[in-house]
């Protein structure tokens, strides 16, 4: 046999295995934030169904949950995910600037700034309310004893930190350092610091503590469901902010595994008439008008602020707010 | 999903503690309370000079008494939530460190440090073999009985950056020193692993096997015939879960068994490349221990030492004749096959080389052929594979340990063509160019690390000149190898 045959036949076998190597079953790791296991247990699998139909391959789809700054983490550390879905857009910043696992520009790829569904911050009283919380003004009383997470870990407890901020700075007409006094006053009543916003409604729902937890809209909801009207009750108050969660391909990592296709297609399905309607009936705020339309009595009316308005954008208020020495390190101090 | 069995049940003690001081008992209870408070101070006020008539508390103050109570006991109650579910937190907390922090093992699967996700890995093994060869009959020569250091291989081999394995593996064994394996692989793509360094060319089937993992002391005939350790670059991997591989190569070249020198000769490069299928996977039906494939490689020999040939004994028994040099083309083609089927093994590879030479002004490409056929069998019933076996029970007599046996035997042929004497390549009259070889062997696994063989060999030799060929080669090698990585 001559080198060049050998050499032919070698060549074939790898462009062969290569090819072949790309058939099976696709698999797809979704790290995303605390609360939305059951969301996306119920995309996935709406998902699967419909990829199957489409193309006749199987997906299988692993979930990964914490809060959302400790999974960005994760991600660049090495947690292989071909898609995240966070609970705020800095998360999936850090991934792409420390890590450069996608480009820069990953919120301009698709609609809503790459956020298919939005929620807000909303307050789970005990049942009866027996201390009457209404509105932000009722957390900071004495005596009143607040649920939340830890805004340096979790996505959700920074979008309440926010809300309180955003609610005390329309109250005194922009004055920064009453919002400041204000939100101050407000975690002096919290007793405990989670690290995600499970792990709150785990303290405030099966420990017992607290008289109010600050929650996602889409997790209160879930808890009163789950427990019942005469368990708990949801308030919301006269003045939140709107919370976008994003979402994104991890580029390098899906291109590696050879899935950037279906991921992109996973979170396109999430715009889907059938995505924002599996995130409405999970109390996700839909961002298609028909949707929003059809679940309209699901969600409370309630005048909401954005980030960008309020605070200039997620990379300033987590340089002030939420990074090491910002203000949530000097105003709270753990008991 | 928050469950409300247990959301109810970790709430049931506080509900108890509310439920009794609502209840009209307790409500009775801690009036009564109230009422000894209230009426603390009197014995002192009834020792005082002025005597005062002791004031009745009335319904109402006991109320307030008893949810003042209440309210301290529902602090007291929070404030104890409070500190459990901190402790919690701590406990979870120190957990996560916990993860975060590197893990030193040491067990069967050697000694290594590695870091919470794996990214990062460090292994440290050891390959010794101490081996016994007793030659029976005339011996003359080297063949002489001896002890020797057979392989001495401290090995350092991990992961960095979670994508880059390394592998570093020097030689001391026979008086020598000399670095075996030194490579790293970059295996970022799962269906192309990139390998640069020294390793072993994807060529021949026994050759690729471990040493501690091959059924016999010595290998076959044909893994005379392959490169037994080169420097070049490699893309390889396993793809369709296992069932394939493939592993293509460009490296320096080196001569039939050889290590090479560390640097290359000449500016011409060796070609590999090696397919393997494992069609079935484990357990999947009687032909899941099936593989086979085939391995290739193609280069120039031009500058390269000449070709060294050894019997199962490990003597030379090919010596070319003065002033040929190895020259031009080289070629090895290497069919490749073995089966496993629960404690039974048989592995066969077929090997034949093209490769130049000249001595004067002829130059010639000779054809060199050897196959081998082994077959095991495991005595203790273990399974049997590519590697190793696992005893089920390890050498401890005491409780009824005695590790793991398997029985071996192999037939072997090795063949230079007939233009190896025409042409003046070597001499009939001292070299023969025909080798037959059959051995036979036990292998007693004491553990996974540590193994004992014993094996004959014989091997006849002809094809020169009527009695130019060697005396049967009579041999016994005992080896005692400890293995790790």
């Amino acid at each position: 046999m001559k080198f060049t045959t050998y050499w032919n036949c070698a060549a074939l076998a790898v462009l062969a295995g290569s090819a072949l190597a790309a058939a099976g079953p696709v698999k797809l790791l979704n790290v995303s934030y605390d609360p939305t296991r059951e969301l996306y247990q119920d995309i996935n699998a709406a998902f699967a169904k419909q990829w199957k139909a489409k193309t006749g391959v199987d997906v299988e789809i692993s979930q990964s949950h914490g809060g959302s700054g400790k999974q960005a983490r994760s991600v660049i550390d090495g947690l292989q995910a071909d898609v995240v879905t966070l609970a705020l857009a800095y998360d999936i910043d850090s991934i792409a600037e420390h890590a450069h696992l996608l480009p820069a520009n990953w919120q301009t790829r698709l609609p809503n700034n790459s956020s298919p569904y939005t929620s807000t911050i909303v307050f789970l009283v005990r049942h009866g309310n027996p201390k009457h919380i209404k509105d932000w003004e009722d957390l900071v009383r004495p005596g009143v004893s607040v649920i939340t997470p830890n805004p340096k870990s979790s996505g959700g407890a920074r979008w309440s930190y926010l809300a309180a901020w955003g609610y005390a700075l329309k109250k005194n007409n922009g004055d920064d350092k009453k919002a400041q006094e204000f939100v101050t006053r407000l975690y002096r009543n919290v007793p405990v610091l989670d690290s995600g916003a499970r792990g709150s409604t785990t303290t405030f729902v099966q420990r017992g503590i607290g008289d109010v937890l600050l929650d996602w809209e889409n997790e209160a909801f879930l808890a009163l469901n789950e427990l019942g009207k005469d368990k708990v009750e949801v308030v919301t108050p006269s003045i939140s902010i709107l919370a976008e969660p994003p979402v994104a391909v991890v580029d390098r990592v899906a291109a590696r595994h050879g899935t950037a296709q279906v991921a992109k297609a996973y979170l396109d399905f999430l715009y889907t008439p059938e995505g924002q309607e599996i995130g409405a009936r999970q109390f996700y705020r839909p961002r298609s008008p028909e949707v929003a339309a059809k679940y309209a009595g699901r969600f409370a009316k309630v005048q909401l602020f954005t980030i960008d308005e309020v605070f200039g954008g997620w990379q300033k208020a987590q340089k002030r707010h939420f990074n090491d020495g910002g203000v949530f390190d000097q105003i709270y101090a753990p008991r | 999903m928050i469950h409300r069995k247990s959301i109810e049940g970790s709430r049931a003690e506080g509900r108890a503690v509310r439920a009794f001081f609502h209840s009209t008992v307790a409500r009775c209870a801690l009036s009564g309370l109230a009422l000894v408070l209230a009426i603390l101070p009197a014995p002192a006020r009834a020792q005082s000079a002025d005597p005062q008539p002791v004031p009745q508390p009335s319904a109402q103050s006991a109320d307030q008494k008893l949810d003042q109570l209440q309210q301290k006991v529902d602090q007291l109650d929070q404030a104890v939530k409070v500190a459990q579910r901190k402790q919690e937190l701590a406990e979870e907390a120190a957990a996560e460190k916990a993860k975060a922090d590197a893990t030193v093992t040491a067990g069967t699967g050697g000694f290594t440090i590695r870091s919470p996700r794996g990214n990062y890995l460090l292994k440290i093994g050891a390959d010794l073999q101490v081996d016994n060869r007793t030659y029976l009959g005339v011996g003359a020569g080297s063949d002489i009985d001896s002890l020797v250091l057979r392989r001495v291989r401290p090995t350092f081999s991990g992961t960095i950056y979670q994508y880059i394995d390394f592998m570093f593996r020097p030689d001391f064994g026979q008086g020598t020193t000399a670095i075996y394996d030194a490579y790293v692989q970059l295996n970022y793509l799962p269906w192309a692993n990139l390998r640069a360094g020294k390793f072993k060319p994807p060529v021949g089937l026994e050759r690729l096997q471990s040493d501690d993992d091959t059924s016999f002391v010595e290998r076959g005939l044909p893994s005379n015939l392959g490169p037994q350790r080169d420097i070049g670059y490699q893309l390889s991997a396993n793809l369709f879960k296992q069932r394939a591989y493939y592993a293509v190569g460009v490296f320096n070249g080196v001569p039939d068994a050889s290590i090479g020198t560390d640097t290359a000769v000449s500016g011409h490069r060796d070609y590999s490349a090696r397919l393997f299928l494992t069609p079935f996977q484990p357990d999947e039906n009687a032909l899941s221990g099936l593989g086979f494939g085939m391995g290739v490689s193609g280069g120039n020999m031009d500058g390269e030492a000449l070709p060294s040939f050894k019997t199962f004994g490990q003597q030379s028994f090919f010596t070319f004749a003065s002033g040929v040099t190895a020259v031009g083309h080289r070629a090895r083609l290497d069919p490749q096959a073995y089966y496993y089927l629960g404690a039974f093994g048989l592995l066969t590879e077929y090997a034949l080389n093209e490769e130049g030479f000249q001595k004067s002004n002829v130059r010639r490409v000779i054809a060199f052929r050897a196959y081998q056929a082994q077959v095991s069998y495991i005595l203790t019933g273990e399974k049997k594979s590519y590697t190793s076996p696992t005893p089920k029970k390890s050498f401890d007599p005491l409780h009824g340990g005695w590790g793991a046996v398997e029985l071996a035997a192999r037939l072997g042929d090795w063949e230079a063509e007939k233009g190896i004497y025409s042409y003046g390549l070597a001499s009939s009259a001292n070299t023969p160019r025909h080798l037959h070889e059959w051995v036979g062997g036990v292998n007693w696994y004491l553990n996974r690390l540590f193994r004992i063989s014993a094996d004959y060999g014989k091997t006849n030799f002809g094809g020169g000149a009527p009695n130019s060929n060697k005396l049967p080669e009579r041999t016994i090698l005992l080896r005692f190898q400890i293995n790790f990585i």
